[in-house]
């Protein structure tokens, strides 16, 4: 039943997973003295294609455009082969998340009167839509919302989120991650309906997604004027840490306390081999995001292979980005900071 | 000369009431870092203080940038990215003004060489080689 | 060498006495300029060395505020870039305070950061009212990827602004370095030329009235001594014929009786009594 109408695609992606860079292919990069050496190496890989008629000098942003080109290209993909419902809707909430950035993207740059054009070059193109353009035209959020994303499927977590507020004063990141977070809710919904498998395993990594955003906006709004309310508001209404860990996030006052109720959670094991360095908190949740996922293709039969691989490959970019930083910027010793290999 | 910095002198006191921009020009990465310290100044006329050089900046714009930040009265610092001087440097190196200083800086990924910068340049000539512990 | 190289001046008493004051002067205007120039190249070679060193910190605090950067970038995704870039607007949060310091009478301008994204805790007075009212654009860059990579962005600012902190010193430091080079030519040619050109003039000019006074010393020396040869012969000649006229008339001898003896010193006194009343 599944194979005939989703058989493909899950086929096809499973043939993309090879395309991966494997540790020996990291730990071969780590050698690389330049750029252009990372390059070269590249062009070994399934990145060849793309990187082969880049002019030299290379540049790090050159190495994640590519590997940006990449993943559009994947997906373009996908879209070519018209995946029958209810996998191409499950396909199109993958791409929500750019969408929302890019909204994001253009109504700050609306608001600070830049060029369209210029801010449609800024977008991330899985983000795309028809009316994308005319974000450029708006002026005030509510008449963002009522020309503009009526079309879009974000225009309902609009609604969602701002019913009757004013729109004009709220922050712009805080309607970001409020979008943010009507957009995982219906995701959640989505893959619970979907049923089966899938609800299974989306459940798992929608609800770390979820509790990794909480932590997250905890760490990072620490010290600012959000107040504890505001924080609570953007936290998710699922997830493991949902809903005592959460109320316990959003007391946290510092950076210890935070990881105090990490520990108090299911997630205790991960922060085990982390210190109190900030930045491997960002990494623990990297990997144990990367583990879930490739943990994903070990089933058969469910979409989240798809998320999964959507996942594992914006990891890709951030390793290659890393990686080509850290060696442009003579700092090689922090490589192993940033680098999480995949298979 | 004393007269020079005299007016000087007095184009800072006149300027010091509100303190004077920093200007920038450089790559991305290094542009928005600046930024994000908050040196970002856009005026009356949405006229920035800074510019980001990408591969496809030609020169006649680094020049002018730089040609605009030297000569604007609020701007008492120039930031100018090394490899952005190198392709204007013969500008730089004419240019000898106390104010607005020109400063080269290092970028990410072109490692910094510092025989190329024309103040650094100007002092170890002046101290001698092998002078003075250079 | 002596005719070109001086003052073109009446060689007189008066005129030394002048001359012999400029060149007091010049050699103390020499010895002052001196000080000041050596006072200016000692703080020059401070400002030098430091520039090296700040130079050199500079790189430092830059490679690691650019690698900040890719923490916050590697976190917060390469999107992140246009947030900030978008979120420019108005007026600068930090701004350099210019003010004049004083070597030996040179004013170098110097330059300290300053505005309500302070670098430094104290920041001044007059950055207190720009906090008020910059504070919004503050807390808007405060949430900046607040869902993710929030942290390293701030982390990153405080790095930026630290490589700031050193690069707005370096600026003071090389416009010090371009005054006081400057400041430093100028001092030196003044002291090239009151030590090359005024004080030999003057020293030419000095000698050159002495000379001429000398001249003029041994000419009136001559000259006397030629009145007195002639006031000598003049005398003989006379005694000759009153000696003459006395064999033959005694009248007269009378006359030159009352001094015949002392005649001779009588000339004499009278020469030099002349010769008072000549100079």
């Amino acid at each position: 039943m599944f194979n005939t109408k989703d058989g493909f695609l899950e086929a096809t992606v499973r043939g993309c997973v090879g395309g991966f860079l494997r540790t020996e292919d990291y730990s071969n990069l780590q050698q690389c003295e330049t750029v252009e050496d990372i390059k070269l190496y590249l062009t070994s890989t399934d990145y060849g294609s793309l990187l082969q008629n880049e002019a030299s000098p290379t540049h790090p942003s050159l190495i994640v455009r590519c590997c940006l080109k990449k993943i559009v290209q994947d997906f373009s993909f996908f879209d070519l082969v018209k995946a029958a419902e209810p996998l191409s809707t499950f396909l199109q909430y993958l791409k929500y998340g750019y969408m929302i950035d890019n909204i994001v993207l253009m109504v700050t740059g609306a608001m600070h009167e830049r060029e369209v054009t210029e801010l449609l070059d800024k977008c991330h193109p899985l983000g795309m839509f028809d009316s994308i353009a005319s974000l450029g035209a708006v002026s005030n959020l509510r008449e963002l919302h009522r020309i503009v994303l009526v079309d879009t499927p974000i225009s309902a977590y609009f609604g969602e989120c701002f019913r009757d507020e004013n729109l004009d004063e709220v922050n712009i990141e805080i309607l970001r991650n409020s979008l943010y977070k009507a957009y995982l809710k219906d995701f959640f919904r989505l893959s619970q309906m979907l049923g089966g498998l899938t609800a299974e395993v989306m459940k798992e990594i929608l609800c770390f997604e979820a509790d990794r955003r909480a932590v997250n906006i905890t760490i990072n709004s620490i010290g600012t004027e959000l107040s504890r309310d505001d924080r609570q508001k953007l936290f998710s209404d699922f997830g493991h840490m949902h809903p005592e860990g959460q109320r316990d996030l959003a007391l946290c006052r510092d950076f210890e306390q935070v990881v105090s109720v990490i520990v108090n959670s299911t997630y205790q094991n991960i922060l085990q081999k982390s210190t109190s360095e900030e930045m491997n908190i960002d990494k623990v949740f990297y990997e144990t995001e990367v583990m879930k996922c490739s943990s994903m293709f070990a089933q058969q039969f469910h979409y989240g292979i798809f998320y999964a691989y959507l996942k594992l490959r914006e990891q890709e970019v951030r390793n290659l980005m890393w990686l080509s930083e850290c060696i442009a910027q003579d700092q090689k010793y922090r490589i192993v900071d940033g680098v999480i290999s995949i298979f | 000369m004393s007269a020079a910095t005299a007016s000087n002198a007095a184009a800072v006191a006149a300027s010091s009431s509100e303190g004077s921009l920093l200007a920038v020009i450089g790559d991305e990465d290094t542009v928005t870092g600046f930024l994000l310290a908050g040196i970002g100044n856009l005026d009356a006329r949405r006229k920035s203080n800074f510019l980001i050089v990408k591969p496809d900046t030609s020169r006649r714009e680094m020049e002018d940038a730089f040609k605009d930040f030297t000569t604007r009265e609020d701007v008492a610092v120039v930031l100018i990215a090394q490899f952005v001087a190198n392709e204007i440097r013969y500008l730089v190196n004419e240019y000898a003004e106390p104010i607005p200083a020109v400063l080269e800086i290092p970028s990410p990924d072109h490692p910094y060489d510092p025989s190329a910068d024309s103040i650094l340049n100007r002092v170890k000539h002046l101290l001698g080689a092998g002078n003075d512990g250079l | 060498m002596s005719t070109t190289n001086r003052l073109n001046v009446v060689p007189t008493v008066t005129v030394l006495a002048v001359v012999k004051n400029r060149l007091i002067g010049a050699q103390r205007g020499y010895k002052l300029l001196k000080k000041k120039a050596d006072a200016l190249s000692l703080r020059y070679r401070q400002i030098l060395k430091k520039i090296v060193q700040t130079k050199l910190s500079m790189g430092e605090n830059m490679k690691s505020a650019s690698f900040a950067w890719t923490e916050a970038k590697y976190v917060g995704g390469d999107g992140i870039k246009h947030t900030v870039l978008d979120s420019v607007d108005g007026k600068a949060e930090i701004r350099v305070r210019a003010y004049a310091d004083n070597v030996a009478g040179v004013k170098i301008p110097k330059f300290n950061a300053c505005g309500s994204g302070s670098l430094i805790g104290a920041s001044g007075g007059g950055s207190g009212e720009t906090g008020t009212t910059t504070a919004t654009t503050e807390s808007k860059s405060e949430l900046t990827g607040l869902g993710r990579g929030g942290k390293q962005i701030q982390k990153c600012k405080k790095a930026y602004k630290e490589a700031l902190q050193t690069l707005v010193e370096l600026a003071s430091l090389q416009t010090a370095f371009l005054t006081l080079d400057q400041a430093i030519k100028t001092t030196n040619r003044r002291v090239n030329a009151l030590e090359n050109v005024v004080t030999p003039r003057l020293e030419n000019t000095v000698s050159y009235i002495k000379g001429e006074l000398d001249e003029l010393e041994r000419e009136e020396f001559f000259r006397l001594k030629k009145v007195q040869a002639k006031k000598k012969k003049d005398a003989k000649e006379r005694e000759e014929k009153e000696e003459s006229l006395s064999k033959g008339e005694g009248v007269v001898k009378g006359e030159g009786g009352s001094g015949a003896g002392p005649v001779g010193n009588l000339i004499d006194f009278a020469n030099e009594k002349d010769e008072d009343l000549l100079f």
